[in-house]
């Protein structure tokens, strides 16, 4: 084991300032999984937060214990009624789903190419106030607002918990990019025609809208009192489109989000999924030492290196398909070789490549934490 | 004088704009006009063709795809009724069984490289999502397609994935099936895993691998 002469916190602070910590720090983003390994089905955790909770505090001391725990339990926070991303609707295990399966989005269209007018004028949150009922099929709004105000004060509760025992959760709100945003209300298809098609009127939507993101994030942090907020992009990526539409739809509301939660003393965790490589340079004109770009497996976290080394921390990307399917020596391998490539220099935390798998083998999500406690690397 | 461009160059310019009013505008015109349903298909089919390649060399990207496969399919949707009574499998590049193994529920790549895979003649047999392996062999039987292939965003479904190719050795069919693996969580370590033959994140390359199948096969 390497000698800890720093905290948690400490640890992850000096990741995220590029400095070189006593050892990496490591972070499973874990939810699923935690109730499958404690041997309760996703349905139960989904029922009763207070045994998702617990399912997530065991698995957590059963790993041996890590620097951030991702989630406190299978909820996001937020407060109600002001979404902090599209209010898609989940699919949840035990309900519409089997009783152990994994909870997923159903994505369909939200709302119509001509809401787009109704968003521009009225910005995100009055549109889905006036919006929601009719496209939940009748939900009640303060149903909504109540259940989500009940699960925000669980957050609260379960991270003041975790603190008290010397466990941070990763971030005190969480918010789309704008295009997660909009192509998730969308879905993907609908939306790629609506960018080639009506492009003014998305942009249109989207100015209206940025603020509304924002402030919503920031009203959770001010509840949650953790000072990170996690970014959630997908849809935005050079995988999908080319950098003109990146630069109108996505980059300058991703620098508004960026100033505005620097400027909070917030950090901003991009959590980038899919291929991302072509638009890390964008990234460099970001303030040094302040922000983290947290990769799922599908950007070469190696080339991620060379461009963003020195100026963001980096953190992944273990992936799903090794932690579920491979082995502990080939775990091993895989992490010691980001630690060597990516961490050499510091500014690097390793996670799981996305979420961790609800199916990944315990020894496998054992092994990357205990690489992390054990490895400085070979330079 | 300019000469008046074919209609395949009209259509491949349009398709290549994603201008998919004009595609179905131009469409339209040529049934009017009497052009074989058919060689409207075809010319719709070598604009796809060219986009595929231009994805390929990086000048489109993955929403030019998305595009020009729903302009493809609303051009289908138009052709179709008409060509029931002319079009026969004979002209199929091969026959696919597709779907999203049990387990998962997610289908928009799926529904993509399926669109791209009949652009390019293929005759794909959509499943759906949340597919038993059982239902998978008993397609595969049915339709005789000698084409597997299984997309899937989240992990539960390798499981399933490896059932198929389980039951595709137990009943004997293992050898007479390519079996390609997609989709965000997929890798080439999983498809070792797996057991299948061919693993891909990008629709225009799926489709080559089964076209490069089907050349070795025949």
């Amino acid at each position: 084991m390497i000698k800890e002469t720093m905290s948690r916190q400490e640890r992850f602070e000096a990741a995220v300032a590029l400095e070189r910590p006593d050892r990496v720090p490591v972070m499973p983003l874990m939810t699923a999984f935690a109730p499958r390994s404690q041997g309760i089905t996703q349905g139960e955790a989904w029922r009763d937060p207070e045994k998702g909770f617990k399912a997530m505090l065991d698995t957590f001391n059963d790993l041996g214990g890590f620097d951030k725990l991702y989630k406190p339990n299978l909820f996001w926070p937020m407060i109600g009624g002001r979404f902090c991303s599209s209010p898609v609707r989940v699919l949840i295990p035990g309900r519409q789903l089997p009783e152990d399966a994994l909870n997923q989005i159903d994505e369909r269209e939200l709302f119509s190419r001509d809401d787009y007018d109704k968003l521009a004028a009225l910005g995100w949150n009055a549109f889905w106030d006036e919006h929601y009922e009719k496209m939940s099929g009748g939900r009640p709004m303060e149903r909504v607002i109540s259940a989500q105000n009940r699960l925000l004060d669980e957050y609260i509760r379960e991270a003041e918990i975790y603190h008290s025992q010397d466990i941070s959760p990763l971030f005190g709100a969480y918010v789309d990019s704008s295009i997660m945003a909009f192509s998730m209300a969308r879905t993907l298809t609908q939306f790629t025609m609506d960018l080639y098609e009506v492009p003014d009127k998305i942009k249109a939507a989207m100015d209206a809208s940025c603020d509304d993101l924002i402030q919503n994030a920031l009203d959770v942090v001010s509840k949650t009192k953790i000072p990170l907020v996690f970014i959630v992009l997908e849809r935005g990526s050079g995988f999908y489109y080319r950098l003109d539409i990146f630069e109108q739809f996505e980059w300058p509301y991703l620098q508004r989000y960026v100033d505005a939660f620097l400027s909070e003393g917030l950090t901003p965790w991009f959590h980038f999924d899919t291929d991302w490589s072509l638009n890390l340079p964008y990234l460099t004109q970001l303030p040094k030492g302040k922000c983290v770009c947290d990769l799922d497996g599908m950007t070469d976290i190696i080339k991620a290196k060379e461009v963003l080394g020195g100026h963001m921390c980096i953190s992944g990307d273990v992936p799903a398909s090794l932690l579920t399917l491979g082995t502990p020596e080939e775990v091993c391998e895989y992490c010691q070789r980001l630690i060597d490539e990516v961490g050499r220099d510091g500014g690097f935390f390793l996670t799981t490549g996305c979420e961790c798998p609800v199916d990944a083998k315990f020894e496998n999500v054992k092994m990357m934490i205990d690489v992390a406690k054990t490895y400085n690397g070979s330079k | 004088m300019r000469e008046v461009d074919t209609m395949e160059e009209e259509l491949k310019r349009a398709f290549l704009a994603m201008k998919r009013q004009e595609v179905i505008d131009l469409v339209k015109k040529e049934i009017e006009s009497g052009t074989e349903l058919l060689d409207i298909l075809k010319a719709c089919r070598g604009a796809m063709e060219e986009v595929g390649k231009r994805f390929e060399t990086g000048e489109f990207f993955l929403s030019e795809l998305i595009y020009s496969a729903e302009v493809f399919k609303a051009v289908s949707a138009i052709l179709e009724p008409g060509l029931v009574s002319t079009r026969e499998d004979e002209d199929s590049k091969g026959v696919v069984v597709f779907g999203t193994p049990k387990g998962d529920i997610h289908d928009l790549g799926k529904n993509i490289v399926i669109t791209m895979m009949r652009s390019q003649g293929f005759t794909v047999h959509d499943l759906g999502v949340d597919v038993p392996p059982e239902t998978f062999i008993k397609e595969l039987q049915r339709t005789e397609a000698s084409i597997l292939a299984l997309s899937a965003l989240i992990t539960p479904a390798f499981v399933s994935m490896k059932e198929a190719v389980s039951l595709l050795e137990e009943k004997g069919m293992r050898d007479n099936i390519f079996v390609i693996i997609g989709g965000g969580v997929t890798t080439d370590f999983a498809r070792k895993e797996i057991g299948a033959d061919a693993q891909t994140l990008d629709p225009t390359e799926a489709v080559r691998l089964c076209k490069e199948y089907g050349e070795r096969r025949s």
